[in-house]
């Protein structure tokens, strides 16, 4: 047997693998954009077949079930509307109050909705892929909302492309206030997560927290990566071992990123 | 090597993490994500030459690592390890029945994410594993021996398509007849 071809392959392998780990983020990103484009083609006939039979399926729906979602959506959009009346006056109001006292305007978000294509192929990492991409705006960071409370953030950007890190992955840890307490923790994964994704732990809370189970969960808008106030869960138990410094709470996240199909990427 | 199979095995390692990345049904039924690239690589380093089964490892690994949060060419050393292993001992391995494929398919689907998870570790990242892992790893094994059995007659049937396959002859056909020459000139 001739070992040459084999010791070839064998050193350009190690070789590879070595500069693969040894790689800077940056440049570990770059490459990652430059592979991933090999998937372009098969994202739109995903896309093309996905939009075929979604209109293929709206034409059986019958009219009756029509027009009955028609009245039902009128109707609430009518009380949305009146809400949203409200909240603008609300709105109109605080800007003027924070002008008189010369605090910085609030920044607004423009959220734009984005349709999942793919997870994580990998069962360590709770991530998705969203159709949205640095081409449609889509910057790392952004946050990425659905069913009215965060899911996630993204993680990397690629032209057509980002994929998105959700709440439980061990790469995204977040600021999260409790409404009830203001009591301030860090959002991150538990071995639960794996089973249950709408499981998490929030960390650091006071040794002595007033915390009590149900008291929900909001995003507390340090480190300015998220906007405060975006609901996130709930409190599900808490876990205070005496002479710890902290208290352990078990969060319930409020959206099965599981069962989504769509998401919204908040752009300022 | 042959060049026209071993592009078609890509483009089928491409289609293939694809369709394993964007199908929600086996998340929702297993509760774990299928990995099509060890049965493939098992399947390859049974019929091709190592230059096909490197450039297998390279590539899928890196087209692969676009669509998750593992680092660059995770499943690089693990994909290669195996090709090469299976490759080297393919005489002594037999896989000309279902069941023998099923278990080559099972161990490749053991191996690989042991191998990964380790490297993982060893780069000091934190990857999520809890007790469900277990479930997702027995889960992970079955498919990978299912995927092998489908695979393998697959890989086969695109080996005789894309590649001109030599006649079949009764005698040596690498012996050449040279005429008007003596022997011993």
């Amino acid at each position: 047997m001739n070992r040459r071809p084999y010791l070839i392959a064998t050193i350009a392998v190690a070789l590879l693998a070595l500069t693969c780990f040894t790689l800077s983020p940056e440049n570990s990103a770059r490459t990652k954009r430059l592979f991933s484009s090999f998937y372009t083609p098969l994202f739109s006939a995903q896309k093309t077949a996905q939009t075929t039979s979604d209109y293929l399926a709206n034409q059986v729906i019958p009219r009756k079930t029509l027009l009955k979602e028609n009245t039902a959506l009128k109707r609430q959009n009518e009380i949305l509307e009146l809400k949203l009346r409200r909240l603008s006056i609300l709105s109109h109001e605080n800007r003027i109050l924070r002008q008189q006292l010369k605090m910085q305007p609030k920044p607004e978000w423009n959220p734009r909705l984005s349709r999942i294509v793919g997870r994580d192929p990998s069962n360590w990492w709770r991530s998705i892929q969203i159709d949205l991409g640095s081409s449609d705006g889509v910057k790392i960071d952004m946050p990425v909302m659905a069913n009215g409370a965060l899911i996630g953030r993204v993680q990397e950007a690629y032209l057509h492309r980002s994929r998105v890190a959700l709440l439980g992955d061990p790469v995204c840890r977040i600021s999260a206030t409790i409404a009830e307490t203001t009591e301030t923790g860090i959002l991150s994964s538990c071995g639960g997560t794996i089973y249950d994704p709408t499981l998490a732990e929030l960390l650091y809370l006071p040794a002595g927290t007033k915390t009590r189970v149900g008291d929900e969960i909001y995003t507390s808008g340090f480190g300015e990566v998220f906007p405060r106030g975006i609901h996130i869960g709930k409190i599900l138990a808490l876990e205070n071992t005496p002479g710890d410094l902290t208290t352990k709470a078990s969060v319930k996240l409020a959206t099965n990123p599981s069962l989504l199909n769509e998401v919204w990427v908040l752009m300022p | 090597m042959k060049a026209f199979l071993t592009l078609t095995i890509l483009l089928v390692a491409l289609i293939t993490t694809h369709v394993a990345s964007a199908w929600r049904l086996p998340v929702q039924v297993l509760g774990t994500q299928l990995d099509p690239l060890p049965p493939l690589m098992l399947v390859i380093a049974l019929r091709a030459p190592i230059t096909t089964i490197t450039i297998l490892a390279i590539f899928g690994s890196l087209t692969q690592s676009t669509l998750s949060s593992n680092p660059l060419g995770l499943s690089l050393l693990p994909l290669y390890v195996l090709g090469f292993t299976v490759h080297i001992n393919s005489p002594n391995l037999s896989h000309h029945h279902t069941g023998s494929r099923f278990a080559l398919g099972a161990i490749a689907g053991a191996l690989i994410p042991l191998m990964s998870l380790a490297l993982l570790l060893l780069t000091n990242k934190e990857p999520l594993i809890g007790w469900f892992s277990l479930w997702q790893w027995s889960a992970g094994i079955l498919s990978s021996g299912l995927m092998a059995v489908i695979f393998y007659p697959l890989i086969e049937w695109l080996d005789k398509s894309v590649e001109e396959q030599p006649l079949a002859a009764p005698f040596d056909t690498t012996t050449t007849i040279i005429r008007h020459r003596r022997f011993h000139e």
